[in-house]
């Protein structure tokens, strides 16, 4: 298979939890981005969620997300430790080894980047006995972290060999961030990178693009930019990238379709990314560990 | 004026809980009289039974071992099985609930009181795999184990160590690519640094050297062979290195106590050290030539 290192997500998929895992496969993917709340709203209770996972044979990309974590104090702070906890638990349950964390949008989230960098290296440690990595990403409507920049450099500033940015593409590709700026990653400390495109041309506000990223995105090929992140894949590879791509795409039509349809259509992305834009024309092996 | 830590970065404490060795390290198993008789063959003495819990004490010199048949019942801790597993180490602090609460505020998981081989509050956190890691601060005026324990009669309870045997580190097996991470916890939570890769000890050389802020112990992460990096492995705590000042009489006196040790082309008996083989189907000790030092004097 020439596209071992794509994965879907579950989020982008509509019906159970077995359903999706099976259209994920069906596709002719071997691994998978599992959303929490598909876990623990299974119908079975959190360990058949578990039990489903395990027993699809995908392998775990990730889990998503830890939101609105760092920067608080006191019992804000202690709550939302206490539900990072949580979240370790059920990714290590599920055999993920990455814990998705979205920079926080909590207006009660400090700014400070000491006081960020403390909370990122609390988590990166409460991390290190599962085998978990954090994987922190910065979201356009974000106090801590607008994009990968102010993320790898929050990653830096906290220092923990477990703690690596998350990159998506969307948010480079709408937030206008130049593809020169990818050279700034530290491969090694890359953990993840999310792929997907949208139908406009261009994003006009704030509100738009908070509207587009959690109910118009389209997988890589289908939407309006498929230069842009032919050249946002090819820069990653440059640079040395060598984990995995996910296919972040929230879109209120794939909601309403089979899922057998929407992981067709994950897979001729992927398809299309892995022989025409990385120009993989046999298989390769796999080299990462 | 300029305040002083503007210009110049000024480390941390380097010992920051005023480590100061270890108290004890525990095994468990479901079978305690094989493993303690495998202790005794070592030369550590059954000193006190545990007055409500199935746990037992051995020692020799400054060594302590405590063997528990208890049933976990705390997820993510060690369930007793017929091969023994090393379950926890404690380590000897200034201030046990200082230690413990700076580890949690760090990202630490703590353990619930009643899960713990001791009924004392000894607080503990988690460590590699299902193993715990105790704070003690109690072992200079008196012992945790007067208050838990109750002393077996007609048994002297500070048995000499056999050939000078003391403390020296334990071998942690860590995942592929997990060196880094380990190191970053012990460095945080406890203040150990890693040696450069010239310093060795004993005979057994693969893996990074974490050495206590109190210079008396070591902990030796290993990752695995590459050939093993894809089975799949959990991380453990995998044996116990001894220190002893003279390695081949201490191999020469545990010989005829009965213990035997690896003879293979790689891995023999030596002035540097030695590895015995595996008893009880999981146990190894190491012997590693060192002088006790500091505190680990008998």
């Amino acid at each position: 298979m020439i596209f071992h290192d794509f994965g879907m997500a579950t989020a982008s998929l509509v019906g159970s939890l077995e359903t999706k895992l099976a259209a994920v496969r069906n596709a002719g993917f071997s691994q998978v981005m599992i959303s929490a709340a598909d876990v623990v709203a299974h119908p079975g209770g959190t360990a058949a969620g578990v039990r489903a996972v395990r027993a699809s044979g995908l392998e775990v990309t990730g889990l998503e997300a830890l939101r609105d974590f760092e920067g608080l104090e006191g019992q804000l702070r202690d709550y939302k430790v206490d539900v990072a906890r949580t979240m370790l638990e059920i990714c290590a349950d599920l055999g993920g080894r990455l814990l998705l964390v979205e920079a926080s949008a909590s207006k009660h989230a400090s700014a400070d980047p000491a006081v960020i960098a403390r909370d990122l290296g609390k988590l990166a440690v409460m991390a290190v006995p599962l085998a978990i990595r954090i994987g922190y990403k910065g979201l356009p409507w974000s106090r801590t972290a607008r994009d990968f920049r102010q993320g790898a450099d929050l990653v830096m500033r906290a220092d923990a060999p477990n703690l690596g940015v998350v990159v998506d593409a969307f948010d480079v590709l709408a937030s206008g961030v130049p593809l020169e700026d990818l050279d700034i990653l530290d491969p090694d400390q890359t953990f993840l990178v999310q792929i997907s495109d949208y139908m406009w041309q261009e994003i006009r506000s704030a509100e738009e693009q908070i509207a587009t990223a959690t109910h118009f995105r389209v997988f890589p090929g289908e939407g309006a930019h498929s230069d842009a992140l032919a050249q946002f894949v090819s820069r990653l590879d440059t640079i040395g990238y060598c984990g995995n791509y996910s296919f972040d795409v929230y879109n209120d039509d794939y909601l309403q379709m089979p899922p057998e349809a929407v992981s067709a259509r994950a897979r001729r992305a992927a398809v299309w990314l892995a022989e025409t834009v990385l120009r993989r024309a046999l298989p390769v092996p796999n080299l990462r560990p | 004026m300029t305040h002083a830590t503007d210009r110049e970065a000024i480390p941390e404490p380097q010992n920051p809980l005023g480590l100061d060795g270890i108290e004890f390290i525990e095994f468990a198993t479901s079978r305690p009289q094989a493993l303690g008789g495998l202790l005794e063959t070592f030369g550590f003495r059954p000193v006190a039974r545990h007055r409500s819990r199935e746990v037992g004490l051995y020692r020799q010199g400054t060594m302590n071992i405590i063997v528990n048949a208890q049933p976990a019942d705390v997820p993510r801790t060690v369930m007793p099985t017929e091969r023994p597993v090393i379950s926890a180490f404690a380590v000897r602090v200034r201030d046990a609930q200082y230690a413990f609460r700076r580890a949690l505020e760090l990202g630490a998981w703590e353990i619930p009181v009643r899960a713990q081989a001791m009924e004392i509050n000894i607080p503990a956190i988690h460590g590699v795999g299902e193993s715990l890691i105790y704070f003690v601060d109690r072992y200079d005026e008196f012992s945790i184990y007067d208050i838990d324990f109750r002393a077996i009669p007609t048994v002297d309870p500070h048995p000499p160590a056999v050939s000078g045997m003391h403390f020296f580190g334990i071998v942690q097996y860590v995942g592929p690519d997990r060196t880094a991470d380990w190191t970053a916890f012990y460095s945080q939570l406890m203040g150990f640094t890693p040696l450069p890769n010239q310093v060795r000890f004993g005979i057994m050389p693969r893996g990074l050297l974490l050495e206590s802020p109190c210079r008396t112990f070591y902990l030796q992460l290993i990752e695995p062979e590459e050939t093993a990096r894809f089975a799949p492995m959990e991380e453990h705590l995998q044996r116990i290195g001894l220190g002893a000042p003279d390695v081949p009489a201490a191999v020469a006196s545990l010989g005829k106590r009965g213990i035997e040790f690896l003879a293979t082309e790689r891995v023999h008996s030596s002035e540097r050290g030695a590895l015995t083989k595996p008893l009880l189907g999981s146990v190894m000790f190491e012997l590693v030539k060192s002088e006790a030092r500091g505190t680990a004097a008998p």
